[in-house]
């Protein structure tokens, strides 16, 4: 049985001296343990991709660290210029690591084993066909959230259809729309609008300086900074004039936190030790920001409707609060599923007084519900 | 060759993977084995790829293609997603999709970015060439085209031999002049 190798050995005690981890909560302690290290029998002088893959694949397994094959081969994909595994040559899986590659692979997989989310981790993901900035602890954009997108731009893209039933609404194409997006984060929302719907513009607004300065810089590498007015701005306190520099909005788009306050403490470590928590929260019923969303959308909104991210409990809960709230005129013209089938997303629209028609899963002909 | 193909494709029409031996290599797709991970097939209804981009490739070296085009409706999808709650609640990174023809039996395995909408819509492509090759064998442009490159692959290989053939003759030449 090898030993590890000596600068190896190094690495670790450097890391476990130090206390504060980056972008970490700072009372959380280093839990590595460098005795889970496996020690590297079948290496060679110079490891290949595949080795230093299955190497700590096998490190994260013993350390019981989730998705640890994925965690390994994004992390050496990465090292090596690629997005995944599986976009690499058989030649480059094959071919030995310089040197710095191999150090850069120990470094980013020191952070892996703390635990750290592969985003954070490699300072970047995709969201569509965009690659994003992440920095601890602006909220990491989520695959179903993907969806949430597509949708906003079926339904911005869409040439007008006749309406069936009174209160149906299907507006004709917007040439420039204006979008506001509530709780930007990273700008995955915003960018990806921004970004396939050449005309339009996004007032983006996050209570977070972090992720006010992470989408700015991601606005920036993308080149879509011309187009976009990112706001310091908490929907829960702040006066809804400041959303008006360009008028009213067509549309409102959120993610806002809607995972119910009792669940928070479930949550994987990753989200727990890395994420802001403000991000994730929506209070007792996962509604605070939603009722806040859609309390001020009359004041400034057009005819597009609400495009909200949700728990799968939520659409219930909101059609109800809705309906205990009839000033706000507002009402589901549909709910539509994520690609795990759980109801996820919902758009909400503004109805015409006196229509009593139950709409929780109506929606304009050409749009396919699940 | 063609007959071998059809033969295994149908022997194996009921659900299983489709290994096409003589286009793999331009395809991407796996010999895969079903993981005791909680799959979740799903009908594809809702905000379907297809919104994004076009069924048939507009740009790129097949822009040329005259590709059978795939009904949404005759598509099964399959997601890693895991047994968490989803959404915000969770953060996993596999997105891997797998894509399935119902009609024909045909599935495509695709992780080839960090994006599942990017995932999706490469699941498509794929699936749209191998359905094209199914449904048309030798008239399929992927086909055509396939055999067009490795004529010209052993083309250059016959010149490259040539030239190096040639070069050694002069060599030699040269050599027995100077003796």
């Amino acid at each position: 049985m090898r030993l590890l190798t000596s600068p190896l050995r190094r690495m670790l005690s450097g890391l476990l001296n130090c206390c504060e981890r980056e972008g970490g909560r700072p009372s959380k302690c280093c839990s590595l343990n460098p005795h889970h290290l496996l020690p590297r029998q079948n290496f060679s002088a110079k490891p290949t991709a595949a080795e230093l893959v299955r190497y700590w694949h096998g490190v994260f397994e013993a350390n019981r660290i989730p998705e640890a094959q994925e965690s390994s081969e994004y992390i050496i994909s990465y090292v090596l210029g690629a997005k995944t595994i599986h976009s690499l040559s058989a030649s480059s899986l094959s071919n030995p690591l310089t040197s710095e590659q191999q150090q850069q692979v120990q470094w980013l997989s020191m952070k892996r084993l703390q635990r750290m989310p592969v985003q954070y981790v490699l300072g970047e993901w995709d969201f569509r066909e965009l690659t994003l900035k992440m920095r601890p602890p602006v909220f990491i954009p989520r695959p179903e959230t993907e969806d949430l997108v597509s949708l906003v731009l079926q339904k911005s893209q869409r040439s007008g259809s006749p309406a069936v039933n009174a209160g149906h609404r299907c507006p004709t194409a917007i040439p420039h729309p204006v979008i506001l997006e509530i709780g930007c984060g990273s700008g995955a929302i915003a960018l990806s609008l921004l970004n396939k719907l050449p005309q339009s513009r996004v007032i983006a607004v996050d209570k977070e300086e972090a992720a006010v300065n992470l989408t700015c810089e991601n606005a920036q590498r993308l080149q879509l900074q011309d187009r976009i007015r990112i706001l310091h701005y908490d929907a829960c306190s702040g006066s809804w004039e400041q959303l008006l520099p360009w008028g009213p909005v067509d549309t409102i788009v959120s993610n806002p936190p809607y995972v119910f306050h009792e669940d928070m403490a479930h949550l994987a470590e990753e989200i727990l030790s890395y994420e802001d928590l403000d991000a994730l929260d929506g209070g007792n019923d996962g509604m605070r920001v939603i009722k806040k969303i859609l309390a001020l959308a009359p004041f400034i909104l057009k005819d597009l409707g609400v495009f909200l991210e949700v728990d799968p409990r939520h659409p219930e809960m909101v059609e109800n609060w809705l309906q205990s709230h009839p000033e706000l005129s507002l009402s589901i013209s549909a709910t539509h599923k994520d690609f795990c089938g759980k109801p996820r997303f919902l758009h909400i629209q503004k109805h015409k007084a006196g229509d009593s028609s139950n709409k929780k899963d109506f929606a304009c002909p050409s749009v396919h519900l699940p | 060759m063609l007959k071998h193909f059809l033969f295994q494709v149908f022997v194996k029409k009921k659900f299983c993977f489709h290994f096409f031996m003589n286009a793999s290599s331009l395809f991407h797709s796996t010999i895969n084995t079903l993981a005791l991970r909680p799959w979740l097939w799903r009908q594809q209804k809702f905000l379907s790829p297809q919104l994004a981009i076009p069924l048939f490739p507009v740009a790129g070296k097949k822009n040329s293609c005259d590709l059978l085009a795939l009904n949404e409706t005759d598509l099964e999808e399959q997601f890693v997603r895991g047994d968490g709650p989803g959404g915000q609640a969770t953060n996993k990174t596999s997105n891997c999709v797998v894509l399935k023809h119902i009609p024909s039996g045909i599935v495509v395995k695709c992780h080839q970015t960090r994006s599942v909408e990017l995932n999706r819509q490469r699941a498509r492509e794929i699936l749209q060439q191998k359905v094209d090759l199914f449904y048309k064998g030798e008239n399929s442009d992927i086909f055509k085209e396939k055999r067009t490159a490795e004529k010209k692959k052993q083309e250059k290989k016959r010149r490259a031999k040539e030239n190096l053939e040639k070069k050694m003759h002069i060599k030699e030449m040269q050599e027995s002049d100077s003796k």
